[in-house]
């Protein structure tokens, strides 16, 4: 599984400011915390940067660069900004993203191939978010179709299903899953990834990691490639690099049976088997589901 | 019931040849599955499993047309029973009914209304969309020249009602260029009709007075060669047309029973002689299923909380409904008034327009098109940001509407604050309420200029 | 041609809520099977209607709505009665208008003295409701509670921010309650739940929060077919309880409603019988017209 550590993102006060003031320290901290953490690449998500988006990609790219050997994932909706910043990278670096859009076809993907870079391609198209696992299929070939007409390849691609929130659609998670397990035939060679957290949007803080962590251990298990994800989460680190085989073991046997026997766990263990029951869409969500 | 790409890969070579254009069979099954390919393009499927999969991949539900040109109604092909598991596609056509046996001057009147009809809401048409001619005299000139009449004096679909075959074939020839619907065909005279059915090759109207002969009935049709039907259950009040109209549906999309996987019709203008009634039979009939519904009524004040509620009901859930991008006056706001800013996804407009109405204060509210995204992820994508709502703020002319340079933006919004700021010097940015609840107390409170 | 009609059996009943004076006792709920679907399941009770009435003389309705209560809209007990000697209302829904904070912000006290002289002299069924400002209401409420004690009202809203409160002084002095979260299936979940923990589910009715035909009537009426789905075709305990759909005020603030009293009567009509075609399972309608269409629609089983 490989990580991108999703942390220097301008949805934080504290970073948005820092880099409008060209102050690196907090920046500095946030990076080398999810090094350390062992992310495989760093993403850096400036948002819109409406002002000064060369100078403010080019500053971001060399401080990082200046920090950490770590690949870089450039998260930026600006096309400006992005080219700036690709034009720095050392090593190959991640274009996120691009969608099968007008515009993601017109702005973003030219860039990926210009710079031969991996390029993410959500399966968002001019009509919005496909409804099930079938339309995003249908989606995701003309999009792929489009960007190897360009030249870039499907190893080149990272694939995002697109999670939404759980509190949304749940039904859009069994679609997602059902899309992953499609993919391989589709395109294949090309990865997956996607924005975890954006699965506990609106869901209290204190329960979000349990909902990001063991849908991450159920999407490793059909075949999902990377994610992107909290650089400071040791547990979800730990889950997916194999420390904690017996706990991921439990989540995969809870993903096959509908009623695993919850006493004799810990409170832990049962946490993770209803958050998993309820990722599997076997009741309905609510934010009070571990009280059930 | 609709096939899913899996299940069609099953019947498919599996040997990822890519002769059909798609890197492998998997893929082109994606494709079949959404409608996008055609089982044509794969050279090695086996007849038999391609004769299957046809009849697999073809809609329970058939398709049919009424009428031709721009105001043809097409009707059917539904994929779910209610709305939120996908969307209700095509919506119910609104037939008004005239009768030969009513007054010329009622005729007349009723004739003039239908064609004049034109309702526009939030840039959406309502309308009706047939025209009813039922034969209810004794006297087969009359239902004739009404016919002629309907024709000369609308452009819209016909939909002849006849219980006597002889008079309805002879319309349905006499119109047969306008493809009317022809009702009703019943288990008593299609025999004696289907000759002529075949020949005009229009679509036909079944009742019976029982699924299971309409189902006969459907089934006798179909071995001829007819193909576009519209099942008519002869539901008698609200509670029938439900039981009915539910069990088609259901039989249709869950069992793939073909003899009833039709669009219907009901006829809330006989069930009720009051017109509240009618229409609310009619709203009834809408949101359970039926395709087609016959009013006998032309007063606007009655259609058009059923032709609203038809909208709302055939409206995508999948899609955010959006509203035009402009700047909404409500209540006749002056150069005084505030100024309020929202996105245009349709239930923050109407929240936030609700709101302002209920103060009672009048305003200005300014729509920018964010693709339908609500306050925070229009802003996460750059559509409601500092920037683009200066330049639409400028687009619009609103400072030329008011004396004043205050802006009131959403509560939830506090990064925008300081980003308008920026952006519209002179202008004082104002934190607006978390809930759209608040408005008007907030308006009360904070407005002076 | 031999068919067998599909009928569906769901082995699962909405909870069934009893609200009101013994003597006038209301049921609402109980069905095993879809709004209206008599063909195939058993639906005891037949929709509950309730009309709406005022602590306070309405200050922006539409004279097309106020004219049928003209006399009587200064005193909120003499307007009870005209709703239902005149008008052969059911139930009644008292709005406790008065203790906006935003407005004439009336004490809990005094609010809760209008609502038991109101519940006295109207000896129906009657649901109550505060002004959707949280602390406010769970103020209002828990007075109402206690000066009604044993009346078996219906109090309204309970929300997320308020339910402790309310909840307990309603299981005190045997009152129901609405439980109301805001177009959001999930939130409904996770009101029950908490509510659940110390409050009998059968005395919960749920509301997704109205709308009207024409300004957000589309996702109310799909949220109430999905909290009924869940509940009826997921056996999801905690979305088993009977829906309220409260379409009386914004109904009549659409303008389309004020236009004329035909088109008025229509929008609150179509919008009450499309959400009880939903799954709602009560309804609070204003004008006295929709309330007899509706209830004539329905009763005609
Ligand atoms: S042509 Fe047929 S066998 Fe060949 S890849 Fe396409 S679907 Fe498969």
């Amino acid at each position: 599984m490989i990580l991108i550590g999703e942390d220097l993102n301008v949805m934080s006060k504290d970073l948005a400011q820092a880099i409008k003031n060209r102050n690196p320290d907090p920046v500095e901290r946030c990076i080398r915390g999810q090094e350390m953490n062992g992310m495989d690449y760093l993403d850096l998500n400036v948002g819109p940067v409406k002002k000064d988006p060369v100078e403010t990609m080019e500053w971001l790219v060399n401080l990082v660069q200046g920090i950490t050997e770590c690949p870089l994932c450039l998260d930026t909706t600006n096309p400006v900004a992005m080219e700036a910043g690709l034009k720095l990278c050392k090593k190959k670096p991640i274009l996120n993203s691009a969608s099968g859009s007008t515009e993601g076809k017109e702005k973003m993907m030219p860039l990926a191939a210009k710079y031969k870079c991996g390029l993410v391609l959500s399966v968002i198209n001019d009509a919005g978010l496909p409804a099930d696992a079938d339309e995003r299929a249908a989606s995701i070939m003309e999009s792929v179709a489009y960007a190897n007409d360009l030249g870039i390849a499907n190893e080149d691609i990272w694939v995002d299903p697109v999670l939404m929130p759980v509190g949304i659609d749940q039904r859009q998670i069994a679609a997602y899953m059902e899309f992953v397990r499609m993919l391989p035939d589709i395109v294949p060679g090309a990865k997956t990834t996607c924005g975890l957290s954006n699965l506990s949007y609106g869901v209290p803080k204190n329960l979000r990691g349990l909902l990001n962590r063991t849908f991450l251990v159920m999407i490793q298990r059909i075949g999902q490639t990377s994610a992107i994800v909290s650089g400071f989460d040791e547990e979800l680190i730990r889950l997916v690099r194999g420390d904690l085989p017996d706990l991921v073991n439990l989540i995969h046997r809870a993903m096959d049976e509908d009623d695993v026997d919850l006493s004799g766990l810990s409170p832990k263990e049962v946490e993770y088997v209803k958050t998993t029951n309820v990722l599997m869409g076997r009741s309905l969500f609510s934010s009070s589901w571990l009280e059930v | 019931m609709a096939l899913k790409g899996a299940d069609i890969l099953k019947s498919l070579p599996k040997t990822n040849c890519k002769e059909c254009g798609f890197p492998t069979c998997f893929a082109f099954a994606m494709k079949i599955a959404t409608g996008g390919a055609k089982l044509d393009q794969c050279p090695h499927i086996n007849p038999e499993s391609k004769a299957e999969l046809e009849a697999l991949l073809a809609p329970p539900m058939k398709l049919v047309t009424i009428g031709t040109g721009d105001k043809a109604m097409v009707i059917g092909e539904e994929e779910v029973l209610f709305r939120h598991e996908k969307s209700f596609f095509r919506e119910t056509a609104i037939a008004i009914l005239l009768s030969d046996d009513e007054e010329p001057g009622v005729i007349d009147e009723k004739l003039r209304k239908i064609q004049g009809f034109h309702f526009e809401r939030i840039g959406q048409k309502l309308n009706v969309n047939l025209v009813a001619v039922s034969h209810d005299s004794q006297d087969k000139g009359k239902y004739t020249s009404l016919v002629k009449k309907a024709m000369e004096f609308t452009d819209m679909p016909l939909l002849l009602v006849s219980c006597e075959t002889e008079a309805l074939l002879e319309a349905a020839a006499l119109c047969a260029r306008r493809r009317p619907l022809v009702y009703p065909i019943t288990k008593e005279n299609v025999g004696a009709a289907l000759p002529k059915l075949k020949e005009l090759k229009l679509p036909v109207g079944v009742w019976a007075k029982s699924l299971e002969e309409l189902a006969g009935v459907t089934a006798q049709l179909q071995a001829e060669g007819i193909e576009e039907m519209v099942l008519d259950p002869g539901s008698k009040n609200m509670l029938e047309a439900v039981r009915d109209q539910t069990l088609i549906r259901r039989s249709a999309l869950k069992k793939g029973f073909r003899p009833l996987g039709y669009p219907t019709m009901a006829f809330p203008c006989f069930m009720y002689s009051d017109k509240f009634k009618e229409a609310l039979a009619a709203a009834a009939c809408i949101a359970k299923y039926a395709g087609i519904v016959v009013l006998n009524q032309v007063d606007e004040r009655f259609l058009l909380p059923v032709l609203v509620q038809r909208f709302n009901i055939y409206t995508d859930p999948r899609r955010p409904m959006t509203v035009e991008e402009k700047a909404y006056e409500i209540l006749n706001p002056d150069e005084n008034s505030p100024i309020l800013i929202s996105t245009n996804y349709a239930l923050d407009y109407f929240i936030v327009s609700g709101a302002i109405e209920e103060a009672g204060i009048p305003a200005y509210l300014a729509i920018k098109n964010t693709d339908g995204l609500g306050v925070l992820a229009a802003w996460t994508s750059g559509k409601f940001n500092g920037e683009a709502i200066a330049e639409f703020i400028k687009k619009f002319g609103i400072e030329n509407k008011v004396k004043h340079r205050k802006l009131i933006i959403p509560g939830v919004a506090r990064k925008l604050k300081g980003e308008l700021e920026e952006e519209l010097p002179g202008w004082e940015i104002i934190l607006g309420p978390q809930e759209a609840s608040e408005i008007p107390k907030f308006l009360a409170e904070k407005w002076s200029v | 041609m031999s068919y067998e009609p599909p009928l569906e059996k769901y082995t699962v009943s909405i909870r069934e809520v009893a609200w009101g004076p013994a003597a006038k006792l209301k049921k609402i709920g109980g069905e095993n099977t879809l709004p209206f679907h008599y063909f195939e399941g058993a639906l005891p009770n037949p929709a509950g209607l309730a009309m709406e009435i005022l602590d306070v003389r309405p200050e922006s309705w539409s004279p097309i709505v106020l004219e049928p209560f003209e006399d009587v809209v200064s005193d909120p007990v003499r307007w009870a009665r005209k709703c239902i000697d005149v008008y052969g209302a059911e139930a009644l829904c008292l709005r406790l208008v008065s203790t906006d904070p935003m407005g004439m912000n009336k004490s809990a006290g005094e609010a809760a003295e209008m609502a038991k002289k109101v519940a006295d002299a109207a000896g129906v069924p009657l649901i109550v409701w505060g002004t959707e400002a949280e602390e406010k209401d769970a103020e209002v409420l828990v007075e109402v509670a206690k000066a009604c004690s044993g009346g078996n009202l219906l109090l309204g809203p309970v929300v997320k921010g308020n339910y402790p409160d309310v909840s307990k002084a309603a299981l005190e002095h045997g009152h129901a309650i609405v439980a109301q979260a805001s177009m959001d299936a999930n939130l409904t979940k996770e009101l029950n739940i908490a509510l659940c923990k110390s409050f009998p589910p059968d005395r919960i009715v749920v509301d997704p929060t109205s709308s009207a035909l024409g300004y957000g009537f589309e996702y109310t009426y799909s949220i109430i077919e999905r909290i009924k789905q869940f509940g009826l075709f997921d056996k999801d305990k905690m979305m088993l309880m009977p829906i309220l759909a409260d379409v009386a005020a914004d109904c009549w603030r659409a303008k389309e409603a004020k236009e004329s009293k035909e088109q008025g009567i229509l929008w609150e009509a179509i919008t009450g019988i499309s959400f009880l075609l939903a799954g709602a399972n009560l309804l609070v309608v204003r004008h006295p017209e929709s309330y007899r269409l509706i209830r004539e629609m329905i009763m005609e089983c």
